[in-house]
Order: structure tokens, then C-alpha cells, then sequence
């Protein structure tokens, strides 16, 4: 008997050690972040909408990781060929389709109060937009693929041209006219007195409930995996790799 | 059987082979060694890992652990490249072109494997297969004992030292049947090691110096050595499917 | 290299004798011209000029992804992919022998298009053929090139025809964007603008070399 089985691996041991800490960290930053943000002082010009300052770019943050992620994770599993890489890179690349989903909601509201428009062409939000859609067509191909190895393999070398595209993208947009409206970051001190905190929370709050999420999704794909195992040895159900009927 | 002193180096051998992902085992940890000359007849029922087994060995699919070797040097995992110059796979599927003639799939899949004179050689195998008189004729018009002989010679076309056959006996009639086996029985007589995967015991007893019964993933009976009659391979398999 | 010009030839003959991919993108890519022209109408001559660029991309795009999709349907009959896969040869050349037949099927389309293209919106293509052949074949190399590896994976999956164009359209915004900048370019000056070629060399770059070396893996089981 050589074949090894699935034991517990390094991301499994890394998720299950992750679990407990984030999880802790979001129930005990919730109330202290809403709190800064009640407080916060309100923009003279823009009204109480630039509060979503404290939600929209931790938001993002959180999504860009996602994508960084999956690609990462993608990629080792392309070299490695280990399973755990692959349930990380698909559970990273759902939840950032989720954070993305909620930076590209939030995104317009604030447009809207600031700009006067829901939507702008500026280059990072086209890009982010982009983003989206490779990341939704990634999804889709996962669940599109029969067998789930070959999903597998065919989501790694997505997720990596899907990330080398980003740079490409964003020069394409502003050969393209698409003039930027966009505030720069923000790590060069733009940010007011008394914002700073809260903002500081919303990233923790935003990246502590990413990890969480990946967390929990990786571990509900290994669950999964197992309990499909002890089914199959019950059931024995034999299959076989390659076929080509779709 | 005139195996001397000096065992010659298996032409082809397994070792340790599995395939799996997730929750899905299609082989779990497969040796064995077929010498050149010989015939392994690989059994078993459906979705035991046969076809996955072979496409592995032809690779087109790469194990999750294990691994083949082809007659060269070690035993050491070596270049895929080179280790698909070394087999002829003729899998369940023609990989024919319907609109190419005969003639012109076997000079394109020369090409595809580097051969000196794809022409001459496609004009050799057309010959060999009997298929002369009709290789000018599009390959889709084929009925399924020509087109089999056509895979066949696309399977030989690089000349390859093994030979894998992925149930070469389906669809074909009685006549052509034999023919084949025939076929297979002068391969390994030119010295090639050739595995047949089948789920037909009388073949597998008839064709085969050896045979495996391969169920979910395992080897669950091995002949060694020795050819395998009918009877003893219906008993291994009763046996196998009752456990 | 042996190998992909063995596919090349194999493509080209199989579509020379059936002319089936040609004929249903040239027509394909006709009717989009005319029904954007109704579409789009354009005032004048001004606004001809102005949308062309984008429009003709728009027919050309469409074109791609039926003969990419086509491209891959005939390796499908016969698990003929999985016999390509076979070859004792780095597979970068099985991609290279199907990227390089559709990029010649794609120009030929994209060559009769142009004609029509030309008097259905009445614009001068001709001054500027040189130029503009050059832009469409750079955006073309970039579009066959991940048309190729993506057709090799939507064609393994269910609802292929639809796939391709999820998977590729994301990815093929740079190539886009720069081409029709380009063409732009060409129609208001009549020279190539430097920025948007370079945009559209350095993209097919990247496609190329990621393309050619993840076909060995993609074509894995």
C-alpha cells in the first residue's frame, strides 16, 4: 500500500490553528468598530455617506488578498500537486468573489453621494470590475469541469493568467480615456483627525472575517472530502480518471 | 519458456501506481513488470482503474504517487517526454480524423512522433493493416473493424517497444476478433511487451502470459509467471466480487 | 517544432477540404457588421469614423470565438486531443500548431470583413491597410493566443461553446482596448500610435509564454 492517503496536511493544520483566533478577534472588534465609526467625525463636504470610508476600502482589501490568494495557492498546487493547496485557492477565490461583490455594492453608494453618479470608468474601479468577472468565470469553470482533479488543474492555470492580466488591464483602461476620479490611497496620511481608528478596525475587522471565512471553507471541503471517502468505501464505487465524457 | 540465467530488464514496469483526488480512488498502489514478449492481460470490472492504469502508463495521466518505468536505465522518473516516445496507446477512442483520408491520419501522427519517413512508414503500416486498397479514403467512412486496425497502426506508427490496448475487442466482429488477437500474439513475438486490458476472461486466458484482475483500484489475483486458464480467473473473480 | 507544423498542416487541410469554419465566420461576422450598422447609425462621416474602431473589434471578437470553439470541436470527435497529448514532444508545440492555425483562419475572415466592414460604413480601410494589418494581426496573436489554451480547457467542460467566451472575454480587455485604440489611431492620423502597440506587444507576450508553457499541464487527465 503506497498511495498516501489525505492525511492532515500543512494548510489543514494552518486552518485549523487560524479558526479559533479569528473568529475570537471578529465578536471582540465588532462593537469597538461600530463604535469609532458612530463617533468619527462627519465630512463637512460629503455628509455622513464618507462613512462608508470605514466598510468600502477594507472591503477591498480583503477581495485583492482573495484574488492574490487564489493565484498563490493555485500555483503551488500546480507544482505540488496537493489537493489542501486546491481547497484553499477555490475556497479564497469564493469568499473574494463575495467581498468583491460587496466593494463593487458599496462602491456606487458612495459614488453616488460624492459624485453624483453611480458609476464612474475610472481605471481602478474598471479594474476591480474586471477582476470581478474573471473571478465569477473561475467559479463558474470550477463547477462547470467534470472530475473534480481536472477542475482543479484547469482553475490554477486561470487563476494565474487571471492575475497576470491585472497590470495589463489597468494600462489598457487609461490608453483608454478612462480618466481617474478615484481617491489615492490612503497610507499617505489623507485621512482626518479622529479616522484613522475606525478605519484601522474596519481593515482589521474586514481581513480578520476574510481569513475566517477561507478558514471555515477550506475545512467544510475537507470535511466534505472525508465523509464522501467513507461513503465510497462503504458503497465502493469505482471510477476512473480520464474519461472524457463531459 | 526459455528464460535463462540473466532476467532480462522488464520492458515495462510499475511501481506503487495510484490515482486519486478527494474522495476518488481509481487506483490504490499498483506494481507489476511485464517483460518484452509478453502479453498482460489486465481484467476486471467496470470502474476498477483499468483504463486510468492505462492511460497513466501511456501518460497521458500522472499518478498521485508511484510511478512507470520503460526499459530505460533506472528505475527513476524520468523525462515524460521521452517515456511517451517509448509506448503505443490505443485507447477506447480512434484519435482518427474522420475527414482525413487513412492514409493522411498516419502521416500526420508519424509526424506527431518525429518518424524518419512519415510516408513511407504510413505506407508500410496501410500494408501491414491491410487497409491498401482504401487509404485514400477518409477515415469517418470506415466501418469499426477498419477503423480499429486503423487505430492500431496509429498506436504502432512510432514503433514503440510497449504496446497498451484499452479493449481493443469491442464492436468487432468474430472475424476481425481474431484477426487482432492474431495481430496481438505476432507484436509480442516481435519482442514487444504489450498489455491488453479487457473485461472478457476467455480473451484474457487465451492472449495472456500473465494476468491481473484488477477491482476497485487494487490487484486482487495475480497469475505470476504462469498463463491463467479461464476457470481460475472466473474463480478469482467470483471471489473478488463476493469479498 | 516538427509537431506544430504537423497540426498546422493537419487544421489547414481539414478546413481547406470543408471550408466550414471560414464560411460560418465570415458570414457570422458580416451579419454583425450589418446589424450594428443599423444598430449604431451613423450621421455622418465624423461619426463613422468614430465608432468604426470599436465596431469592427466587436465583429472581429465575435469571429474569434466561433472558429476557436470550432478549432477545438474537431479534436473532440475521437478523443483526438487526447492523441495529440500522446506525442513524445513539448506540448508548448501542440499549442503552437492550433494557435498558429487559427490565427491564419482568423486573418482571412478578419481580411473580408475589413471589405465590408469598409463599405458598409463607408470608410476609407484601403489608405491605411498596411498599418491597420499590422494592429490586427498583433490583437489577433493575442486573442488566438488565449482562445487556444482556453479552448483546450472549455472543450472539457459542460456547456463549452458558452465557456469560451466567459473565460476568454475577461482576460482579453488589454488586447482590446489597445487594438481599438490603435485602430483609432490609424484612422485619425494615419500612423501607428506607439503607446497602444506597445500595450498590444507586451500582452501578447505574456499570453504566448504563459500559454506555451501551461499547455503541457492542461492537457493532462
Amino acid at each position: 500500500m503506497t498511495a498516501p492517503g489525505p492525511g492532515p496536511s500543512g494548510i489543514e493544520r494552518l486552518t485549523a490553528r487560524l479558526r479559533g483566533p479569528t473568529g475570537w478577534l471578529l465578536l471582540v472588534i465588532l462593537v469597538p468598530w461600530l463604535a469609532a465609526v458612530a463617533w468619527a467625525p462627519e465630512d463637512s463636504v460629503q455628509g455622513v455617506v464618507q462613512k462608508i470610508l470605514y466598510v468600502h476600502p477594507p472591503l477591498a482589501f480583503a477581495a485583492y488578498l482573495g484574488f492574490l490568494l487564489t493565484a498563490l495557492a493555485g500555483g503551488v498546487f500546480r507544482w505540488r500537486g496537493d489537493e489542501a493547496w486546491d481547497r484553499l485557492a477555490r475556497s479564497s477565490a469564493e469568499v473574494g468573489v463575495l467581498f468583491c461583490t460587496l466593494v463593487v455594492v458599496t462602491g456606487p453608494i458612495w459614488a453616488r453621494g460624492t459624485w453624483g453618479r453611480w458609476w464612474s470608468w475610472d481605471p481602478r474601479l474598471t479594474v476591480t470590475l474586471l477582476l470581478w468577472f474573471v473571478y465569477l468565470a473561475y467559479l463558474l469553470l470550477r463547477g462547470f469541469t467534470e472530475g473534480s482533479e481536472r477542475a482543479a488543474r484547469f482553475a490554477a492555470v486561470y487563476g494565474i493568467i487571471g492575475i497576470a492580466v491585472i497590470p495589463l488591464n489597468y494600462f489598457a483602461i487609461e490608453l483608454a480615456g478612462g480618466r481617474a476620479i478615484h481617491p489615492e490611497n490612503l497610507a499617505r496620511g489623507s485621512l482626518g483627525a479622529g479616522m484613522g481608528l475606525p478605519f484601522l478596525l474596519g481593515t482589521l475587522a474586514s481581513l480578520g472575517a476574510f481569513v475566517h471565512l477561507v478558514v471555515r471553507r477550506v475545512e467544510l471541503e475537507g470535511l466534505r472530502n472525508r465523509l464522501a471517502e467513507r461513503a465510497g468505501a462503504d458503497g465502493g464505487r469505482g471510477e476512473e480518471f480520464g474519461s472524457w465524457d463531459t | 519458456m526459455s528464460q535463462g540465467a540473466s532476467v532480462p530488464a522488464p520492458a515495462l514496469a510499475a511501481y506503487g501506481l495510484a490515482k486519486r483526488f478527494g474522495p476518488v480512488v481509481a487506483l490504490a498502489g499498483v506494481d507489476f513488470t511485464v517483460a518484452a514478449g509478453r502479453v498482460l492481460a489486465v481484467l476486471g470490472p467496470n470502474g476498477a482503474g483499468k483504463s486510468t492504469l492505462l492511460r497513466i502508463l501511456a501518460g497521458l495521466t500522472r499518478p498521485s504517487a508511484g510511478h512507470v518505468s520503460l526499459g530505460t536505465e533506472s528505475g527513476r522518473p524520468g523525462d515524460r517526454r521521452h517515456e511517451r516516445g517509448r509506448v503505443g496507446y490505443v485507447g477506447h477512442a480512434t484519435f482518427l480524423y474522420p475527414s482525413l483520408s487513412a492514409r493522411e491520419n498516419l502521416v500526420f501522427a508519424a509526424r506527431l512522433y518525429g518518424v524518419a519517413d512519415p510516408r513511407a512508414r504510413a505506407a508500410t503500416l496501410l500494408a501491414e493493416q491491410g487497409l491498401t486498397a482504401i487509404a485514400e479514403r477518409a477515415a469517418g467512412s470506415f466501418s469499426r473493424g477498419q477503423a480499429q486496425r486503423l487505430a492500431i497502426a496509429r498506436g504502432l506508427v512510432h514503433d514503440p517497444p510497449v504496446v497498451l490496448l484499452d479493449e481493443p475487442f469491442t464492436g468487432l466482429d468474430p472475424t476481425s476478433a481474431d484477426r487482432l488477437g492474431a495481430g496481438l500474439r505476432a507484436l509480442a513475438d516481435s519482442g514487444r511487451a504489450v498489455v491488453l486490458v479487457t473485461h472478457d476472461l476467455a480473451q484474457a486466458a487465451v492472449l495472456g502470459d500473465r494476468a491481473l484482475l484488477l477491482v476497485r483500484g487494487r490487484i486482487a489475483f495475480d497469475s505470476g509467471p504462469t498463463r491463467a486458464d479461464a476457470g481460475t480467473l472466473a474463480a478469482a473473480w467470483r471471489e473478488a466480487a463476493a469479498a | 517544432m516538427n509537431v506544430a507544423l504537423a497540426i498546422l498542416w493537419k487544421d489547414l487541410a481539414t478546413e481547406w477540404r470543408g471550408r466550414d469554419r471560414v464560411v460560418a465566420m465570415a458570414v457570422f461576422s458580416f451579419l454583425v457588421v450589418v446589424v450594428l450598422h443599423f444598430a449604431l447609425p451613423a450621421r455622418d462621416a465624423e461619426e463613422a469614423r468614430r465608432l468604426a474602431p470599436g465596431l469592427l473589434w466587436v465583429a472581429y471578437i465575435f469571429a474569434a470565438i466561433l472558429g476557436l470553439n470550432r478549432a477545438f470541436a474537431l479534436e473532440l470527435e475521437n478523443e483526438a486531443l487526447a492523441g495529440l497529448a500522446l506525442a513524445p514532444a513539448d506540448r508548448g508545440w501542440i499549442f503552437l500548431g492550433k494557435a498558429a492555425a487559427s490565427f491564419v483562419i482568423l486573418g482571412a475572415v478578419q481580411a473580408v470583413t475589413a471589405v465590408v466592414f469598409a463599405l458598409a460604413f463607408d470608410v476609407d480601410l484601403a489608405a491605411i491597410a498596411p498599418s491597420l494589418a499590422i494592429v490586427v494581426a498583433l490583437g489577433s496573436l493575442g486573442i488566438c493566443a488565449v482562445g487556444t489554451l482556453l479552448g483546450a480547457v472549455s472543450v472539457r467542460t459542460r456547456y463549452r461553446e458558452v465557456m469560451l467566451p466567459l473565460l476568454m472575454l475577461p482576460l482579453l480587455v488589454p488586447v482590446l482596448l489597445a487594438a481599438v485604440d490603435a485602430t483609432a489611431g490609424l484612422l485619425e492620423t494615419g500612423t501607428l500610435r506607439w503607446r497602444s502597440v506597445q500595450l498590444l506587444l507586451v500582452t501578447d507576450a505574456v499570453f504566448w509564454i504563459v500559454s506555451f508553457t501551461s499547455f503541457e499541464y492542461v492537457l493532462d487527465e
